[in-house]
């Protein structure tokens, strides 16, 4: 337990002092460390489930798009201050987990996984065609930054700390929550969901506030992605989009907390160093994803788990 | 009246061509419980194959079956190749088929560049027909594309119920370590539905490409349009790609036509109310 403490100080401390140890911080102060926190949290939202209860959701990209629509369109169309719009937003996306959660939870699986897609892809639809309220295909630009005790959060510094600081609440909060007997009675839920029924358990309610919870994260993500690219399109919701997303957790690892980050600051850094030589570093990010899926399934931080397995395999054969 | 008249026209012909879409995507998951994504991808690339195909040939009919035919190929290698091994475990094929369409759609990006296309239509089949009671007429081609979703509906349902190689899908969606207990290769009948469904979708974008112009984010378009059928209708039915293909395409291009903003909400309502009450779909089984 000591040794994970330990590691989890290290990271903070590095993360804390990653504006002052990358070489081109104009860059990668934004362009790396806020880019993959934010991708990170919208991530986190999408490993939660999946984690706690096998659940594959495509879906994230919905509620993030809801709150992040909500945001721009409130302060750039109707000029709402952002101590309204935000909570307003967060408030909005997390509702909406109810009703996609009410259909979404009755299915399992690739069912699941299609369901949510459909949801995300049909934001999309909606976006580029409801002309007058999201100026469709074109999107809303220049969504201003928040201003609080007279920080600018434009600036790539402050921008950095605030994410970081959103990050680190919630990663504890889900760690906490994982602790608490309804994370555990989550994970029964996940392993064996007639087992709990016949213990007493009432499945849904457990369920839905775990993907509520979730819907949570991303509306929060959905913030910050406003904030941070300053622009909302269809495309922050579409099929790219949504795969990309996909890539980030299960290349990090997909049954592991910590993988949502891990895997947003490795594609993040991917995608810096190969845009530098092909500009089709989306088709790179596929195959990438897909050699993942095919050799480590478990994604980068289950790789150890992976060899020692592979390992005891060997031995038990062996003898 | 006119109106409705043309609407209801454009929903049913549309409805045609979302079958022939989504019923590739549905004879796979049915007998294989492979669920491929990239469906919406292989439907654009079979577009922009049978688009170039008839601009240099100038022969509509070539187009069309180098698109299917190109796309069976293609579907069969990608099963061959990336999909086959981990055939059981139906998550990790449905995502790496996602990170093929994530490739594709980039590759095509490259290979095509981001303009719209449509393929022209034959001259003998561009003609507009007469609607009696109205006094509007109707492109011949969109009802054609309606007759042949009827004929491939026909066939498939031929195929599938009266013919020795339908038992077989048929026993092997139910069974299929008995199916293969019985001497069955059933391995080479997930073989050729996997290239027959990939047909079937290269068929669809072709077609799909002279009624409709395809690009960029057309691949999106029709998985969700596809994805809409399949969990309406019940996935693995061709039966309910039928009803799914209708209802999308009649109630979507109703809600198109008399209230555009809130079209996508519509089509989107509609979903949830069937789900609410039918979650497996209309015609979909509990498994």
């Amino acid at each position: 337990m000591t040794k994970v403490r330990n590691t989890y100080l290290l990271l903070l401390v590095v993360a804390i002092a990653f504006p002052y140890l990358v070489p081109d911080p104009d860059f990668w102060v934004s362009s790396g460390g806020s880019r993959a926190l934010w991708l990170g949290v919208t991530a986190l939202s999408m490993s939660f489930l999946n984690r706690n209860l096998g659940l594959m959701s495509l879906g994230q990209l919905f509620f993030s798009g809801i709150s992040g629509y909500i945001v721009a369109i409130s302060s750039v169309t109707y000029g709402v201050k952002f101590g309204t719009s935000v909570p307003l937003a967060i408030l909005a996306g997390t509702l909406s987990g109810v009703v996609i959660g009410f259909i979404a939870l009755k299915t399992k699986g690739v069912y699941f996984l299609m369901l949510t897609l459909a949801v995300t892809l049909g934001l999309y639809s909606f976006a580029n065609s409801a002309q007058e309220i999201t100026r469709g295909h074109t999107g809303i630009n220049s969504i201003p930054s928040p201003v609080i005790f007279g920080i600018d959060f434009a600036y790539s510094k402050p921008m950095y700390y605030l994410f970081l600081l959103i990050a680190i609440i919630i990663f504890a909060f889900c760690k906490f929550l994982e602790s608490t007997s309804f994370g555990i009675a989550l994970k029964g839920v996940r392993d064996n969901e007639d087992r709990m029924t016949a213990m007493g358990y009432r499945i849904l309610p457990l369920k839905m506030i775990a993907f509520v919870f979730s819907a949570f994260i991303a509306s929060i993500a959905g913030v910050m992605g406003a904030f941070y690219v300053t622009n909302i399109s269809p495309d922050s919701v579409g099929l790219i989009r949504s795969i990309d997303l996909l890539v980030i957790v299960v290349v990090g690892g997909a049954t592991y907390l910590g993988g949502a980050f891990v895997g947003a600051a490795l594609i993040v850094v991917f995608e810096a160093i190969v845009q530098d030589f092909t500009q089709y570093y989306v088709a790179a990010t596929g195959a990438l994803f897909i050699i993942v899926l095919i050799l480590a399934p478990q994604g980068l931080m289950g790789i150890s788990a992976q060899f020692r397995r592979a390992r005891a395999k060997k031995l038990v054969a062996a003898k | 009246m006119t109106r409705f008249v043309f609407t209801l026209l454009n929903g049913i012909t549309l409805a045609g061509l979302y079958f022939l879409v989504a019923s590739g995507l549905t004879l796979i998951f049915g007998l294989m419980r492979v669920i491929n994504l990239a469906h919406g991808a292989f439907y654009l690339l079979a577009g922009y194959i049978s688009w170039n195909v008839v601009d240099k040939t100038d022969n509509w009919f070539l187009g069309i079956l180098l698109g299917a035919l190109s796309l069976g190929i293609f579907g069969l290698l990608v099963y061959l190749i990336l999909l086959r091994k981990f055939q059981y475990e139906e998550l990790r094929v449905a995502l790496i088929t996602l990170g093929v369409s994530l490739m594709l759609a980039q590759g095509m990006l490259a290979l095509f560049g981001g303009e719209y296309y449509q393929t022209s239509i034959p001259e003998n089949l561009s003609q507009s027909i007469p609607i009696p009671g109205i006094e509007i007429s109707y492109p011949l081609f969109r009802i054609l594309v309606l007759f042949l979703a009827i004929i491939v509906a026909i066939g498939l349902w031929l195929f599938i119920t009266k013919t020795r190689y339908g038992a077989i899908i048929r026993a092997g969606v139910d069974d299929t370590a008995m199916v293969s207990a019985l001497g069955i290769n059933i391995q080479a009948v997930f073989i050729w539905i996997f290239f027959l469904g990939s047909v079937l979708t290269g068929f669809a974008g072709s077609i799909g490409a002279t009624t409709n112009s395809f690009g960029m984010g057309t691949d999106g378009d029709y998985l969700l349009f596809s994805l809409q059928v399949v969990i309406i209708g019940g996935l693995g039915s061709i039966g309910g790609v039928a009803i799914g293909s209708f209802l999308v395409g009649v109630i979507g291009q109703f809600a198109v036509g008399y209230y555009p903003t809130l079209s996508g909400i519509i089509t989107f309502a509609m979903l949830v109310l069937i789900l609410a009450f039918r979650p497996q779909g209309i015609l979909g089984k509990i498994r």
